[in-house]
């Protein structure tokens, strides 16, 4: 009874050690001085954990009833560390880059953020861990009996001794798994104290492998003897099982929560990987390198009933070293003790995340953004959630008794957790991977396991009857759990293997290739699949729905006050807006649901914000829309150039308009001075004279030439009249048109004649075959016209030999009659104006008129249905008078 | 050779090597799991003592953990613009 005081309390300063180291390292990290707690070798330690209890005890006992087969349980894990560069990199990397809490985080991101898929994880990982932590109560509490030679056992009971150092760590993992909700999802000071452990288990197992070698078995050479004459001499292992545990073993170092905890989530740098790649197997290989030496030993000298797996504790004990006994139960106690703790975090994560959250989070109501701190449920849901995980573990123990030796135990749990594997590595690794599938093929798998080897486990009237073991359901042989489809095997292990995760697997793949995803589930498969090519951050919520102030309300109960609103107020600064309420972008949302995901895990993150925007996930519509916001800001921007190029050629025209009408006004201002000036010089010239005839006292001749010349001037006068007069008619549309049947040729010679070109110096060019058109129009206002142009030619060609070509031309729609002279032309400026009244073109002198020519033949042409223009760049003035083809009459008369 | 047109060359090679680094690293598993099941070839013939299981098996691990360490070690400073870590 002494000796089992000592063992307490060694046992309890050894666990207040651990406490002191991980709070001291806790507050290391939290004052950023935590350099050394982040190196590759704590990462490496911290792995250990992969070696528990099972592997300090359990592996003796293996290796003394079945030999080197021990052995596979380490050489799978070394495989998968050696491949690091293959899996366990791109595991690490979508753990960073995804912000993942948990396996189950992982699995249920990559398929579409889906619960449902988190839930069925969680379960597996809860199921599957519950016989190994059973596992560890057993085996500290075997040690203890071995220890104390059933003393503990007999005063307080075997049950009780595992229920007291359940509820021990409980508190333990409580007090320094959950004391604050990291967003980062560390436990700095855990993993300390797990990588103190592993040195310890190491130290103490090493110290009796070398106490066991040279201090009983007398050195390597006489040891190697004694296994080549030992019970497990011959290497006979069974190839199926070799390759079937190695595998196993191999399928739990990726799958295990635990281990998936310390090597993705704790994860500090990726570095430390390529450092644990062999730093890793190296520690295995020192963890089993006495194991065989120690189960020889053992077996020859302990008597034939001790139990095996106790061989490392009871031999130091047995030769009277009770210093390395108490170490070595303090080896085996760590690697209880830390297995529970990281296990425990692991599965209260994921329970709290996956299950209690969505339970509470929809039990509170519709809304996310009920006031107060959810902080607190989320801790007391994992408190929860690790004294749930842990009396699990305890009434598996307590049902099935603990009569088993420890590796099979640990196979179960294995080969249960194991299930998640073909989704795991289906989803990083194959994009066309579904939920369905991944969903299907694990129900599939963990169905499978739980029917032929983890309920059978228990031992027969527990879940299963003798009978149904024996005969299979209702008598149904080929239903047997222990041989399906009627294939039996001595190995319950191995077949259940077999069956669960080839099962798993084809209905993984073939409900992949049959199902559709959806387009988060592709999204979220891209960048998994391709991590490396892009740690971009995928798309998902559109802008416009989410009001900031709802968002930071749910935030603060999540990340905390101070951190939400640092985080809003962060990014409201680089949006450029003062306050704390940043704009709703798909970034910021993104960026959000990211914090939220390291403490509430990425569905309930992705489900809260959904709550927020209204909905629940990102549909095909949602994208749609994106893409189609997108394409209308596009065609949104063209509108506007478009209009911003009308808008141009509009105040083009504007402008020309006003410079027309500023012209005209000039042009008018002129021509009422002109016009003034033309009516008064003959009136001045009427009245004179008139004045001079009244006076009397004048010869006939002077008589007549005043009277003459009073005559001239009124009928100037009248002309001006007349035209003004004309063009009014004209303009007010009163002319009547007197129509006639004639020859353009013959228009022409009459205008050429009344323009009075018989005696000036104007030649006038013209071919007289091509005017030979009948025409059936008004041939005197025709002529008019042409006159006009034709007299214009002659007041302002200004050559020395002037030179009037006249030319008719056949126009697909009209015939046209141009009139081109070899003087200067009309400028450019003036070219818009020449058809206005009152324009003249150059100077006032040389123009004999009051400028109403040629708008009096613009309004003429109107009439006829034609048009008179300003023909351009024919090397004088030139214009063209157009007359529609339907003027013609029955063809040319030859 | 001139020094000018030593550099290109250099680096591809480099970059060679890298690949190559790489290709060692994804293939070191299927070496270790041969070695690992290379045992099961001599159960079948004639009795095989545990003990030189064991030494070829321990020999195997200690040879694949060297390979392993010096392989990673080059990729983890061939490829050092490529790690990440935690913000």
């Amino acid at each position: 009874m002494g000796m089992v005081n000592v063992l307490i309390s060694v046992s309890l300063a050894y666990v207040f050690f651990l406490f002191m180291v991980a709070f001291f390292a806790d507050r290391a990290a939290a004052r950023g001085r935590s350099k050394w707690l982040q190196s590759p070798l704590i990462y490496t330690l911290s792995l250990s954990i992969y070696c528990t209890a099972w592997t300090f005890y359990g592996a003796v006992g293996y290796a003394a009833r079945s030999g080197v087969e021990f052995l596979t349980i380490y050489l799978g894990p070394s495989i998968v560390m050696i491949g690091w560069w293959l899996i366990l990199r791109k595991l690490v990397r979508i753990g960073r880059s995804q912000r993942v809490t948990s396996i189950a985080d992982l699995i249920s991101s990559r398929f579409g953020k889906s619960n449902s898929l988190a839930v069925v994880v969680t379960v597996i990982a809860v199921v599957g861990t519950t016989p190994y932590i059973a596992l560890q109560l057993q085996s500290v509490t075997l040690a203890l009996d071995a220890f104390a030679g059933d003393a503990v056992s007999q005063s307080v009971g075997a049950s009780a001794t595992s229920l007291w150092l359940a509820v021990g760590l409980a508190l333990f993992t409580v007090l320094f798994g959950t004391r604050n909700l990291d967003a980062n999802e560390r436990h700095d000071g855990v993993v300390m104290a797990i990588a103190v452990e592993a040195v310890v288990k190491l130290v103490a197992l090493v110290s009796v492998g070398l106490f066991v070698i040279w201090g009983i078995g007398g050195g390597v050479g006489p040891v190697l003897e004694r296994i080549s004459q030992s019970d497990i001499a011959r290497w006979d292992v069974s190839s199926g099982r070799w390759m079937g545990l190695m595998f196993l073993s191999a399928a739990a170092l990726l799958t295990l929560p635990r281990m998936f905890q310390v090597m993705v989530v704790e994860n500090e740098d990726e570095r430390h990987l390529a450092t644990a790649s062999w730093a890793f197997p190296a520690y295995l290989i020192l963890m089993s390198l006495f194991v065989v030496p120690i189960a020889v030993i053992g077996l020859e000298y302990m008597p034939a009933g001790a139990n095996p797996d106790l061989f490392v504790l009871t031999l130091p004990l047995a030769e009277g070293k009770n210093t390395l006994a108490m170490l070595s139960f303090l080896g085996g106690f760590s690697s209880a003790t830390s297995m529970v703790i990281v296990a425990a975090i692991a599965l209260s994560t994921m329970v709290s995340n996956h299950i209690v959250m969505p339970i509470w989070l929809s039990a509170q109501g519709s809304t996310a953004m009920v006031a107060g701190d959810v902080r607190h449920v989320v801790l007391l849901s994992r408190r929860l959630s690790i004294m749930g995980v842990l009396t699990l573990g305890y009434l598996y123990h307590h049902t099935t008794g603990g009569g088993e030796a420890l590796a099979s135990i640990g196979l179960i749990s294995f080969a249960g957790v194991a299930q998640t594997l073909p989704a795991l590595m289906g989803g990083i690794f194959w994009r066309g991977a579904t939920r369905v599938g991944a969903l299907l093929g694990m129900v599939v798998g963990f169905v499978l396991w739980a029917y032929t080897l983890f309920m059978p486990s228990f031992g027969a009237e527990v879940f299963m009857s003798q009978a149904f073991l024996e005969n299979g359901p209702y008598g149904i042989t080929w239903l047997r759990p222990q041989a399906l489809f009627g294939i039996a095997s001595d190995d319950p292990v191995i077949h259940s293997i077999v069956w669960s995760m080839s099962l798993n697997t084809i209905t993984f793949f073939v409900f992949s290739l049959l199902s559709f995803p959806t387009p988060l589930e592709r999204l979220q498969g891209a960048q998994f699949v391709n991590v490396f090519d892009h740690s971009a951050r995928p798309g998902g919520w559109s802008r416009g729905l989410a009001e900031a102030e709802d968002l930071l309300v749910m935030a603060q109960r999540i990340l905390g006050p101070a951190e939400a609103q640092a985080l809003f107020r962060t990014e409201a600064v680089s949006q450029g807006i003062t306050g704390y309420l940043p704009e709703t972008t798909p970034e910021f949302l993104q960026r959000l649901e990211r914090e939220m995901a390291g403490s509430v895990g990425a569905a309930t993150a992705h489900a809260m914000i959904g709550q927020i925007l209204g909905r629940a996930s990102v549909t095909v519509e949602d994208l749609m829309a994106v893409a189609d916001e997108t394409a209308q800001i596009m065609e949104y921007s063209n509108q506007l150039e478009a209009k911003s190029a009308e808008l141009i050629r509009t105040a083009r025209q504007l402008r020309a308009a006003n410079e027309k009408l500023t012209q005209m006004s000039v042009q008018k201002d002129a021509f009422l001075s002109q016009i003034s000036h033309e009516l008064r010089t003959p009136m001045t010239s009427i009245r004179a004279f008139s004045e001079i005839l009244r006076e009397g006292g004048l010869d006939d001749a002077a008589l007549a030439k005043y009277a003459g010349i009073i005559h001239d001037e009124a009928i100037r006068l009248t002309r001006l009249l007349d035209d003004l007069l004309d063009l009014s008619v004209l303009e007010n549309g009163q002319v009547s048109l007197n129509e006639k049947e004639g020859r353009i040729g013959e228009v022409l010679n009459q205008a050429v004649a009344a323009a009075g070109t018989e005696n000036s110096r104007l030649r006038i060019v013209r071919s007289r075959v091509r005017e030979d058109w009948v025409i059936y129009t008004d041939l005197d206002r025709l002529s008019q016209v042409f006159i006009n142009l034709i007299s214009n030619a002659l007041k302002y060609c200004d050559t020395h030999r002037p030179r009037l070509e006249i030319s008719v031309r056949d126009l697909d729609e009209a015939i046209a009659i141009d009139f081109i002279d070899n003087g200067s032309g009309i400028p450019a400026a003036s070219q818009d104006v020449i058809f206005e009244k009152f324009s003249r073109a150059g100077s006032d002198q040389a123009a004999g008129g009051a400028g109403l020519g040629l708008a009096i033949c613009k309004e003429i042409m109107n009439r006829l249905g034609g048009t008179v223009s300003y023909l351009p760049g024919q090397g004088g003035a030139a214009f063209r008078v157009l007359l529609p083809k339907t003027v013609l009459r029955s063809g040319r008369i030859s | 050779m001139t020094r000018k047109s030593e550099n290109p060359i250099f680096l591809e090679r480099e970059r060679y090597r890298r690949r190559r680094l790489m290709d060692g690293a994804r293939l070191s598993p299927v070496l270790a799991a041969f070695l690992f099941l290379l045992p099961l070839m001599w159960g079948a013939s004639e009795q095989v003592p545990t003990a030189s299981v064991l030494i070829f098996l321990f020999g195997a691990w200690a040879a694949l953990i060297v390979l392993t360490a010096i392989l990673s070690r080059r990729l983890r400073n061939a490829t050092r613009e490529n790690w990440q870590e935690r913000p």
